[in-house]
């Protein structure tokens, strides 16, 4: 399955839609992200810097509706984009909440506190979308 | 009183005689009077510290002999979040520095260099004493990073992304107020001054880990400076227009909303902690600021802080 394509959109989407495996952290962890996750409406647009390719991912209701790639995320309500070097190093099995912290994956538009209300609740998305086998 | 005139005026040697508690009072001390830009940054002048003075020859000989598996574990995975916190804390503060007042700017400088004293602090000793394996001090921080929990990016994520959303328009004072409700009054005042008080009261009552203790304590007075300059900025940017206190609430309103998610256990029952007693301690740190500083809380805000639970990092 190459990496931002139709196909692998569809994959993301059951991908978070199933959410990550849940060993290995506290249930209250888990817990936290049910709750932001419950009723959550609102559209990522998570973009590859170089290319200017973006997978649109539309949540209603705390479910992931539609996934799909574009180039131009504009209707999106938080557009994220990081480098090649970052995407790379997270279908490695990098770590997403150190893509945040190191600005690897930089939110270029979009309300920063809203996003960061479900924070734990994106980066365990990120985590699921990336772990999925892929090839350039 | 002369405790606290003790905190002020201690070098090195000095500082490691002083108790934590007292230089927690320093810290609260002059949040009502709130001293200048100007003052605090003559303050860093006479305060500033050599962190390559510090000794961790008996931190090393206790780290190994004295402390317990269990004990160490406990403190590695409570100091990880501030080894990773002085980085980020450190690496975001300069497009704060790109506004305010020229006094403000001065006393940034100061501000920055401390918290890349601070990160030397952390690699030397993760490195000296614990032992993490690394010749750069990013090899070092990767060597401790399976030990931060997976809610430091919480806070410190949101701090990395109001400083991006800071860059676009480093004069605009409503991000201004944000990030630093994020920067000086949750990180600094409360999950820093948490951590200082947990970590350093064990080492004081086991007499252990010397080194760490004279350079963590430093590291919190010079916390006090960081903390009454925040204090005074966001008071000062609330006098000059009272709208911008919502946008403090805001920003409490999503930092607490986070800080309820928790990824690990801490241990802090081997360090002589509960629990319950962290959560009342960064209650209690809030609050103080919160006070002496006139910041009300509406009713649901209030509920949240009544529900804070412990979580420990700082920077
Ligand atoms: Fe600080
Ligand atoms: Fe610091």
């Amino acid at each position: 399955m190459r990496f931002f394509t139709p196909e692998w959109a569809e994959a993301a989407r059951a991908a978070v839609n199933a959410g990550p495996s849940q060993d290995g952290k506290l249930p209250s962890y888990w817990n936290w992200i049910d709750r932001a996750r419950t009723g959550y409406t609102a559209t990522w647009a998570l973009g590859v810097r170089e290319s200017g390719t973006y997978l649109v991912l539309t949540w209603k209701d705390g479910t992931c509706a539609d996934a799909a790639i574009t180039s131009d995320p504009s209707l999106a309500d938080f557009v994220l984009a990081a480098g090649e070097a970052t995407w790379r190093d997270l279908r490695e099995g990098g770590d997403p909440g150190r893509a945040v912290m190191y600005r690897g994956l930089r939110l270029e538009r979009g309300d920063v506190l809203a996003f960061f209300r479900v924070i734990y609740f994106f980066v365990e998305s990120l985590a699921a979308l990336t772990r999925l086998p892929t090839e350039d | 009183m002369t405790e606290l005139s003790n905190v002020a005026d201690s070098d090195l040697r000095g500082i490691r005689d002083l108790d934590i508690d007292d230089v927690l009072a320093y810290v609260h001390r002059d949040l009502k009077r709130l001293p200048d830009y100007t003052e605090l940054y003559k303050r860093y002048l006479r305060q500033r510290w050599d962190v390559y003075e510090l000794d961790f020859s008996q931190d090393i000989v206790d780290w190994r002999e004295g402390m317990s598996q269990e004990e160490r574990d406990a403190f590695v995975g409570i100091s990880a979040g501030f080894h990773h916190g002085e980085r980020q804390v450190e690496v975001e503060l300069p497009v704060f520095m790109l506004g305010g007042s020229e006094e403000s700017k001065i006393y940034m400088s100061s501000q920055i260099e401390d918290e890349a004293r601070h990160t030397v602090f952390f690699d030397r000793f993760y490195r000296e004493v614990v032992g993490m394996p690394g010749d750069s001090v990013q090899e070092v921080l990767d060597a401790s990073f399976e030990h931060v929990s997976e809610t430091f990016v919480g806070p410190f994520g949101l701090l990395a992304y109001q400083a991006d959303e800071l860059r676009k328009d480093p004069e605009d004072p409503a991000a201004r107020v944000r990030y630093g409700t994020t920067y000086f009054l949750w990180i600094e005042g409360v999950l820093a001054l948490s951590v200082m008080k947990i970590t350093l009261t064990y080492c004081r009552e086991r007499g252990f880990l010397p080194g760490y203790y004279t350079g963590f304590t430093a590291t919190c007075r010079d916390e006090a400076r960081h903390v009454q300059f925040g204090m005074r900025f966001l008071r000062d940017s609330v006098q000059e227009d009272p709208r911008l206190l919502l946008q403090i609430h805001e920003t409490l309103r999503t930092i607490l909303a986070i800080n309820g998610a928790t990824s690990r256990r801490l241990a802090l029952e081997s360090l002589g902690w509960t629990p319950e007693e962290v959560r009342r301690l960064m209650i209690r740190q809030l609050h103080m600021k919160l006070v002496d500083v006139g910041i009300a809380l509406p009713p649901d805000i209030q509920d949240m802080v009544a529900r804070i639970e412990p979580e420990l990092a700082g920077g």
